[in-house]
């Protein structure tokens, strides 16, 4: 399952949340944990540079793409290095929406799309589409393949 | 910002602000005029957003929109300079232009659907109102007609992507508590929004039918044209809520027609994997099998349902690599369930050739997970025992997904072939997983899967490929196989690659452990033949079964063609070597996966030298977080259970952190690995527990800032306010859990001893008896020591602690230690003891009150029971005498006076600490005969005193008491039910009042998903949270410098949580987990069972202050001659048992007596000349020594003369 996904600018602020199976209660605690993960590693990070944590059963894996962090939140079968490639698919989607590592301004201008692109790779706590291209069309209502 | 309230609250603005570049307020409604805010960036780009719309407006627009840009192209480069963005340039930003609120938005969709046949409206939704409603949280259901109307009406792909985006969030928004899944700012009230809403008053019980209604016609049209809509209509629909009955029977019907229709590969089997065919119908054909199937997997899971299976069995062989996925996804969870017809229904599918097959050439990783997962399900299945060509055919799968190129499906089929699959399974499955990792020769005809060259659909980071593996076609060890792969896996830079390694090896160390732990790797070794066909040469090493278990498993070789002779210890050293050196790596979390693996890999018999050196050097790392230290602490935990045998490493390891990490680690969760391990160190390891435990009461105490010049704490890390706090809990904890403890631990009980000092020893002035005593039991007279110590030179709180747990020894102990202790507490309330103890003067620079210690209150009611206690005994020595003299039988009258003495004196110290008051003899043992005398003659059953027991009366024990007297009448050794104590060792007791329990608890099943740190912030209201989250977030330079050590969540509470342990100790002890109420284990002796085994949960010290004072008011200052009662001490009537004798030393010294020993005193122990036996220990001349069965007096142990004895070694 994959419980969270989270984009949050440099200074922790939460630019995109998608949480799923996660009680109401305790997503501010995950939120807050994830930022001071963010906050406490990912100074100096390399671009796509993948980090990785965990909390009892959970795992997380986070990374930085231009400005912006990406946290992803799994369990069971979205273990470290599944979350690994969920983030891969996220952060290429993301870069291809935006054109390069966006800036958080560049981020925001693009949100809508972006969420569009998060609501084809997750769907209801589950990995769903991992190709760029496939990706691509299905935000704009084509099939996912075409003759 | 860092909390959630504030990104609903500052930060929610903040984001509005920040995505709103309008400088006009779109309240006009005419959102129209608002530059377009997404342009800023794309008018520099190789047009890489095609939807962009720079140069598709209106000139006239062109001119506002530049001076924007610039606006925001400055502010964005300010923002990127500023040290402290958020805060600093939200405020201008607040002030020039107000955010485009909710309303507005809204009230756009409104009048742009009304339009939608027009470009530009269609321009304006997709491009400024559609992406900044994003941002909301939630859509309120009063935008739903406008968005069907669009859904109908407007043909624009990109605006009807969004219709689709908020029709499912609408159907998904379960409207109560935001809990949607979609984040971002909370949508204001839908109620307050009715009067700015044109359309207001729309509930979502009225929009869900009619969004259902649409969605639904539209996901059953067959037009060709439309398929891309019916799949999103299809996808849209698998957000409403599954508690709906009525929409689910809809998706079935909708899903399963779908299905029907498209299902079917046999008709087109022309489409290969994932290649576009050129046929447009079948493309059509795939889609629709893959939107099928998505949804399919979005539905609940259907077990008994022969259709779903097979529906879901036919999404094996579609086309699209996103629906096989979700079909092996379903297969496995319903292979779960039921194996048997998921193993028929799969049928050829399974064979080489079939379509499983296939799968090992897709190009989706988690594909193949799911795969692998299903072959596990299925070869182990134990429906399909009889079925061995089935399960091979699995086996053979799941063998050949072992070299898979990604990490993450080896990885998988790793842990599958160790029998780690959920949390759920049983330590023989792990155990069998272990033996079939070591013993498993795989013969693979050839490796399909790591021939493809195409790992392009796995991240280049992941897909470290193994290439000497897929070279060699020649029957390979699994085991080999399996250490290579991690080896170079751990050589991998991926921290996540690292940390997948790492946990698999602790998984394996599990399986390690099981196998250990149930003999499986002795019991099975006669399979090491089976593939000794296969090989050219076994080992001769194999034939060792008698070899002890590990050095068995560690010798058996593999014999890897004719050149190579591996051994399994000689490829796990060469593995365990590389995950040593990942200790190094810069992640935290990496390393304490690694320490977790090295733990579970630590085999009791090895030396742990390195792993203690490892951990040591790690703890000091300021950046471990608490929650993951406590995480190792578990770790510790759960290997103890697996191998009680460890216990001493374990505990030895455990010290670390308190000594290291005291601020960090959960105080409740250490004083449980104490009290597991002091349980399970066995008879002759519980002095070295106790000991490892008392290490934490040998820092130095934490010193008030004036000290620090004169005290050196630099072997504590507890320099800063909040660890030494830490470790004054810490502390508290370990004094109490001694004082609770200790005569478990030196089995030494008043009531088992029950005897006054042996005469030579009462000849012996005070100082020399207790350096009798302290020879005869070394543990007790430590822990005594200890406390000592700790009664004035801790902390006040420490003091208190020390002084009750003092009493609580003092109450439990024979003499001379309770003489001993009275002695010391006695002094403590007159202040005289320093001098006493003058190498320890040193004063934490606290006043300590005119009586010394400040804690003469406090001591007053525990020397008076005592008083009591000595008087009593005195009284009754002196009855006796006068009855001997006058040769007089006992009256009743006496007798009854007697008893009720006896009575009060035992609630008196029931008060205090809980004592077994069937046995517990406060008269001394002498007072039993008569006592049972005036018990038989009026039928009064021992136990039935327990009801007027104070602690219950007053509430004190609640209903631990009540489960002591359940279990009093067991006092005759049952073993069975012993060992069923002991097997619920943690279930019974513990789980009232150890609330570490649950966690250890929760650890040992592996479960856990909670939020981090949500224990913590249960205690108090989560708007002091946030503000802390914010500050460490924020401040976490200048926070952390200084005191870094802990992390901002957890400390906290410890600080608070001092004073509750505080006043729980004075209120009652119940908290605590206490080994001297502990359940008995099954390996010691029988004696020990008639004493602490059938002990209550938990002493109780309530109402210890002025409730006493006025039931006895009567008491006096303590008499010092009290002290007399031991000049004339009886001879008792029951014989000295020491509890040293329940349980064999490792290597006890031999000997034989020389000559006839009578014995004369009690704690000696008759010997006739020729007789065997084992020596414990010397004492001043004495032998302490063990028959092999009991004398005609009935003792098995005792002192002897040394010369009595010849010791043969």
């Amino acid at each position: 399952m994959l419980l969270a996904v989270l984009f949050s600018n440099n200074d922790g602020n939460i630019l995109v949340e998608r949480f799923h199976g996660v009680p109401a209660e305790e997503r501010l605690h995950w939120r807050s944990f994830l930022v001071k993960l963010g906050a406490d590693n990912l100074k100096g990070a390399k671009n796509e540079e993948l980090f990785v944590a965990s909390h009892k059963s959970v795992y997380i894996v986070y990374t930085m793409i231009g400005d912006v962090c990406v946290y992803v939140v799994g369990k069971d079968e979205y273990d470290e290095l599944a979350l690994a490639e969920v983030i891969f698919v996220i952060t290429t989607s993301v870069k291809d929406v935006c054109g390069k590592p966006p800036t958080e301004r560049l981020f925001l201008d693009k949100y809508g799309r972006i969420c569009l692109c998060l609501d084809e790779i997750v769907w209801k706590g589950m990995l769903e589409n991992t190709e760029k291209e496939r990706i691509k069309r299905l935000i704009r209502l084509k099939p996912p393949t075409e003759a | 910002m860092a909390s959630g309230q504030e990104s609903g609250g500052g930060s929610g603005m903040s984001l509005m602000d920040l995505i709103t570049s309008d400088p006009v307020p779109a309240s006009s409604g005419s959102v129209t005029s608002n530059p377009p805010p997404n342009t800023s960036y794309s008018s520099s780009m190789t047009n890489l957003t095609p939807a962009s719309t720079l140069g598709k407006l209106p000139p006239s627009e062109k001119k506002t929109k530049r001076s924007a840009l610039l606006k925001i192209q400055s502010e964005t480069i300010s923002a990127a300079k500023a040290l402290n963005p958020v805060r600093a340039n939200i405020m201008p930003q607040r002030q020039k232009k107000k955010p485009v609120s909710y309303s507005q938005l809204v009230r756009s969709v409104h009048e742009l659907s009304a339009t939608s046949d027009q470009k530009s409206s269609q321009k304006q939704l997709f491009n400024h109102v559609f992406p900044k409603l994003a941002v909301y949280n939630s859509v309120d259901p009063s935008v739903a007609p406008s968005l069907l109307m669009l859904h109908q009406q407007c043909e624009d792909r990109n605006v009807l992507r969004y219709v689709y985006y908020y029709l499912a969030r609408i159907l998904s928004d379960s409207g109560s508590q935001g809990l949607s899944a979609a984040g971002g700012i909370p949508t204001p009230n839908w109620d307050a929004l009715a009067d700015i809403d044109t359309t207001g008053g729309i509930t979502r019980a009225d929009v869900i039918p009619r969004i259902l209604d649409q969605l639904t016609k539209e996901a059953s049209n067959p037009g060709v044209e439309a398929h891309a809509r019916r799949l999103a209509s299809i996808k849209t629909l698998t957000s409403a809520s599954p508690s709906n009955s009525d929409i689910l029977d809809k998706l079935y019907e909708i899903v399963f027609g779908l299905l029907e229709k498209v299902g079917d590969t046999k008709k087109q089997k022309k489409a290969v994997f994932g290649k576009a065919g050129s046929d447009k119908e079948s493309v059509i054909r795939n889609n629709l099998q893959y939107s099928a199937i998505s949804a399919l997997r979005r539905l609940p899971l259907d077990p008994g349902n022969p259709a779903f299976l097979h529906r879901a069995i036919q999404g094996i062989s579609f086309a699209d690599p996103v629906a096989v996925r979700h079909s092996l996804a379903i297969i496995s969870e319903l292979a779960a369930k039921d194996p048997y017809s998921v193993a028929m229904a799969l049928g050829k599918l399974a064979l080489p050739g079939g379509a499983l097959q296939d799968v090992l050439r897709l190009h989706d990783v988690l594909a193949r997970v799911s795969l692998a997962r299903l072959c596990h399900l299925l070869s182990t299945a134990r429906v399909l025992d009889d079925r061995p060509d089935i399960t091979s055919q699995f086996t053979s799968v799941l063998y050949q997904l072992l070299l898979d190129p990604s990490d993450r499906v080896c990885f998988e089929a790793l842990l599958c072939v160790l029998g780690k699959f959920d949390n759920s399974e049983r330590s023989e499955e792990r155990a069998a997983g272990w033996v079939r990792l070591t013993r498993e020769i795989l013969k693979l005809p050839e490796a399909p899967s790591v021939s493809i060259k195409n790992t392009d659909a796995l991240p280049p980071k992941l897909s470290t490929t193994n290439k000497q593996t897929s070279k060699t076609k020649r029957p390979q060890p699994l085991f080999k196989l399996a250490m290579r792969r991690l080896e170079s896996s751990f050589r991998s830079f991926s921290r996540p690659v690292l940390h997948a390694a790492a946990r698999v090896v602790q998984e394996m160390g599990k399986s390690r452990a099981a196998a250990y732990f149930l003999g499986y790797a002795d019991d099975e070794s006669a399979q090491q033949f089976s593939y000794s066909d296969h090989v050219n040469s076994v080992d001769s090493d194999l034939n060792d079964v008698s070899e002890s278990k590990a050095k068995h498993a560690r010798n058996q070789s593999f014999a890897n063609g004719p050149s190579s002779k591996d051994t399994i210890a000689s490829l796990l050293a060469s593995l365990m070597e590389v995950v040593r050196t990942t200790v190094a790596c810069e992640c935290v979390y990496v390393r304490a996966m690694v320490i977790k693996a090295l733990i579970w890999m630590q085999n009791p018999y090895e030396s742990f030298d390195e792993l203690e050196s490892i951990i040591a050097c790690e703890l000091p790392d300021p950046s471990w977080p608490s929650a993951l230290l406590n995480d190792i602490l578990l770790t510790l935990h759960a290997r103890f259970k697996a191998t009680p045998d460890m216990a001493i490493t374990l505990l030895k390891i455990a010290r670390i952190f308190a000594t290291k990490v005291p601020g960090k680690i959960d105080a409740d969760v250490l004083q449980l690995l104490w009290k597991t391990c002091l349980v399970g160190a066995g008879p002759s390891w519980k002095h070295t527990a106790l000991e490892a435990v008392t290490i934490v009461l040998d820092l130095p105490p934490p010193q008030p800032g004036s000290m620090l010049g004169i005290i050196s704490v630099d072997r504590v890390s507890a320099s800063d306010p909040k660890s030494a706090l830490a470790l004054q809990k810490l502390v508290q904890a370990s004094v109490w859990f001694l004082g609770e403890n200790a005569n478990y631990a030196a089995s030494e009980y008043a009531w088992e001893s029950a005897t006054p000092p042996g005469t030579a020893l009462m000849m012996l002035d005070g100082d020399k008896m207790v350096a009798a005593a302290s020879s005869r039991n070394p543990t007790l007279a430590g822990a005594l020591t200890r406390l000592q110590r700790c009664a004035f030179s801790g902390s006040w709180e420490v003091r208190i602690i020390a002084a009750q747990a003092l009493t609580t020894m003092a109450i439990r102990s024979g003499e001379p230690f309770r003489l001993q202790i009275y002695e010391f507490l006695h002094s403590l309330t007159l202040g005289g003891v320093q001098s006493q103890f003058s190498n320890m003067q040193v004063s934490n620079g606290e006043d300590q009150g005119a009586s010394g210690t400040g804690l003469g209150t406090l001591i007053s009611p525990m020397l008076r029971v005592l008083d009591e206690l000595y008087r009593g005994q005195d009284e009754l020595i002196k009855n006796i005498r006068n009855h001997d003299n006058s040769k007089q039988e006992w009256t009743d009258e006496e007798l009854k006076k007697l008893y009720e003495t006896h009575e009060m004196l035992l609630d008196f110290v029931s008060l205090f600490c809980y004592v077994p008051r069937a046995k517990y003899l406060p008269l001394g043992p002498t007072s039993a005969k008569l006592i049972n005398i005036y018990r038989n003659r009026h039928n009064i059953s021992a136990s039935s005193g327990g009801m007027n027991d104070p602690a219950v009366t007053t509430g004190i024990s609640d209903l631990v008491y009540e489960y002591k007297e359940t279990h009093k009448q067991s006092n005759t050794i049952d073993p069975e039910l012993a060992n069923a104590w002991a097997a619920g060792l943690d279930d019974g007791l513990w789980e009232n009042n150890a609330p570490a329990m649950d966690r250890v608890n929760e650890f040992l099943a592996g479960a856990g998903t909670d939020a981090p740190d949500v224990e913590e912030i249960a205690t108090r209201p989560s708007g002091t949270y946030d503000d802390m989250w914010a500050k460490t977030i924020l401040e976490s330079d200048e926070a952390e410098d200084d005191d870094n050590r802990s992390s901002g969540a957890s400390s906290p509470e410890s600080t608070g949580s001092i004073e509750s342990s505080i006043s729980s100790h004075f209120g009652g002890m119940s908290s605590y987990p206490s080994l001297f109420s502990s359940q008995p284990q099954p390996k010691t002796s029988t004696s020990r069972f008639n004493n602490a085994s059938t002990d209550s949960i938990s002493s109780s010290y309530g109402g210890m202050g002025s409730p006493i004072r006025e039931e006895f008011p009567s008491y006096s200052t303590p008499p010092m001659q009290s002290f007399e009662s031991f000049d004339n001490p009886m001879a008792g009537t029951q014989s000295f048992k020491s509890q040293n004798d329940d349980g064999a030393n490792e290597n006890p010294q031999v000997g034989k007596a020389l000559y006839d020993f009578s014995a004369g005193g009690d704690d000696e122990l008759s010997l006739s000349a020729g007789e065997d036996v084992e020596i414990d220990y010397e004492v001043d001349g004495w032998f302490y020594v063990k028959k092999k069965r009991p004398g005609r007096d009935g003792k098995m142990a005792g002192l002897v003369p040394v010369l009595y004895v010849s010791s043969s070694g």
